[in-house]
């Protein structure tokens, strides 16, 4: 890695501050297990150089629910949120997605924040400067997408402009299906971000100077259930090729509510809305289910070498249905 | 950017100074000379690096020097006491669960603080485990197995 300086903040405050002092100069790290990939392979134009530490802040790693929902302070680690009983109990496909993530060595250090602020993973984007030199491109500032005529067997297949590069959040997948959000501190004063405004095609919704504070879940609908499935060529240690969340309310054998999310298909976690229309006030009967899953991924628009990825997404949400109907009885 | 920090390495209190753009296994390996840990990947991924640090497993590769600051790191080199090898060391090597070595220390490591917080785990716990550790050699069987010898478990093959 090449050198910068390194600084540990005691506040969010600090924090905010030092960024807006040092604007492109200067990054947050928490776990850093993303942000040292990005800084050892040198694949940004701008090498920052100061690094924020803001692992230490005191009281920024709390899970806490109330009548307004769960709160999931910046700084929990996915080990913690995989493990803890409330969310294991209650907020299932948080746990879930969690524990998908990476190793167990990785989950140890990276933290929820991180996770949703994480750099895509799309090879050309992520290419190491130490091997023939960085790839520009849109997502960069500049350039065309390479993916596009290139290898795009991992990127969208659906809602991508200018970028192709698929979101590797999981976490983000898990709260797009329970309708979470995103609480922020900035120079301007905190906001809170719906999670599915969070990701743009060409990065996410935070502007410069402003930091990642909390991740908020409303109260859950009464006697909904959830189900989790993330597709990956290697069972541990993979982004997801693939991801669904699901939440389903069923009331005497009618389906009331159902919430259907897609990860890694699209630049953020995608709402699947006709699917999710469609089996309102049905029954979850087999072709019920196998229609909603159709529709889910209708419209996709895949590219040259990731059409697979329609396919598996459909066969995840009927799994994922399937398995969440199942779960009221 | 240079820092003086203290660590715990293997019960023995160092203080250091290091480049802040070092990772704790460059530290470990280039500074300490403390070889026992490998750097794999570099990346996070394959668990080569895997140390101890307040008795929990992380990849050193992907941790700044700097950020362990303060705490208790066991690396492979420490789990030995008194030149005696661990009862996983001994296990590893009767069931044949080394050949190359490389991944090794980091499976020793990962099966110390598997067994640490649950001395019979099962052979799902045991998988799980070892997850974020790959093998190239083994096919993970003998480690398994040998695993599942401490763990006072018989194999169902």
């Amino acid at each position: 890695m090449k050198p910068f300086r390194h600084i540990n903040v005691p506040g969010v405050a600090e924090a905010v501050d030092y960024l807006n002092k040092f604007p492109g100069s200067s990054r947050l790290i928490a776990g850093g297990t993303d942000l040292l990939g990005v800084l050892k392979d040198d694949i940004l134009p701008a090498y920052p150089e100061l690094l924020i530490n803001i692992k230490a802040i005191p009281g920024l790693d709390y899970l806490r629910e109330d009548e307004n929902g769960l709160s999931i302070g910046a700084l929990v680690k996915l080990a913690f949120l995989a493990r803890s009983p409330l969310v294991r109990e209650k907020y299932k496909v948080l746990a879930d997605a969690a524990r998908s993530v990476g190793t167990p060595q990785l989950r140890n250090m990276a933290t929820v924040g991180g996770n949703l602020g994480q750099e895509t993973r799309c090879w050309y984007y992520r290419y190491p400067h130490g091997i023939g030199g960085r790839i520009q491109c849109q997502r960069k500032g500049s350039g065309p997408c390479l993916a596009v005529g290139g290898d795009n067997r991992y990127h969208v297949i659906m809602g991508g402009k200018g970028c192709f590069a698929a979101c590797p959040s999981d976490l983000a997948t898990a709260l797009a299906a329970l309708e979470g959000s995103i609480k922020t501190e900035g120079a301007g004063g905190g906001r809170i971000i719906s999670i599915g405004e969070f990701f743009h095609p060409l990065g996410n919704a935070l502007k410069a100077g402003e930091m990642i504070v909390e991740l908020q879940v409303p109260p859950l609908p009464a006697g909904s259930r959830q189900h989790w499935l993330k597709y990956t060529l290697r069972e541990p240690v993979d982004f997801a090729v693939v991801s669904v969340a699901v939440l389903t309310v069923l009331e005497a054998g009618i389906c009331r509510e159902a919430r259907i999310a897609l990860g890694a298909v699209a630049p953020g976690p995608l709402r699947a809305l006709q699917a999710e229309q469609f089996l309102k006030g049905k029954e979850p009967i087999p072709e019920v289910l196998q229609e909603a899953a159709v529709l889910a991924v209708q419209g996709a628009k895949p590219l040259s070498k990731n059409g697979y990825k329609v396919e598996i997404a459909r066969v995840l949400v009927l799994r994922a249905l399937e398995a969440s109907f199942a779960g009221h009885k | 950017m240079k820092k003086v920090i203290k660590l715990t390495v293997n019960g023995m209190e160092k203080e250091l100074l290091v480049d802040v753009h070092s990772t704790l296994l460059d530290v470990l390996r280039e500074d300490l000379g403390l070889k026992g840990t490998k750097k794999g990947c570099n990346q996070g991924e394959c668990g080569a690096c895997t140390v101890l640090i307040d008795g929990n497993p992380v990849p050193s590769c992907s941790l700044l020097a700097v950020k362990a600051d303060g705490k208790d790191v066991l690396t492979i080199e420490g789990v030995a006491e008194a030149g005696k090898l661990h009862a996983i060391q001994e296990v590893f090597n009767e069931k044949g669960a080394i050949q190359c070595g490389f991944c090794t220390p980091g499976m020793i490591l990962v099966t110390k603080k598997l067994l640490d917080d649950n001395p019979n785990p099962d052979e799902q716990e045991i998988k799980e485990a070892i997850a974020g550790n790959i093998c190239r050699c083994t096919g993970y069987a003998q480690i398994i197995e040998a695993i599942m010898a401490l763990a006072g478990r018989k194999q169902v093959r």
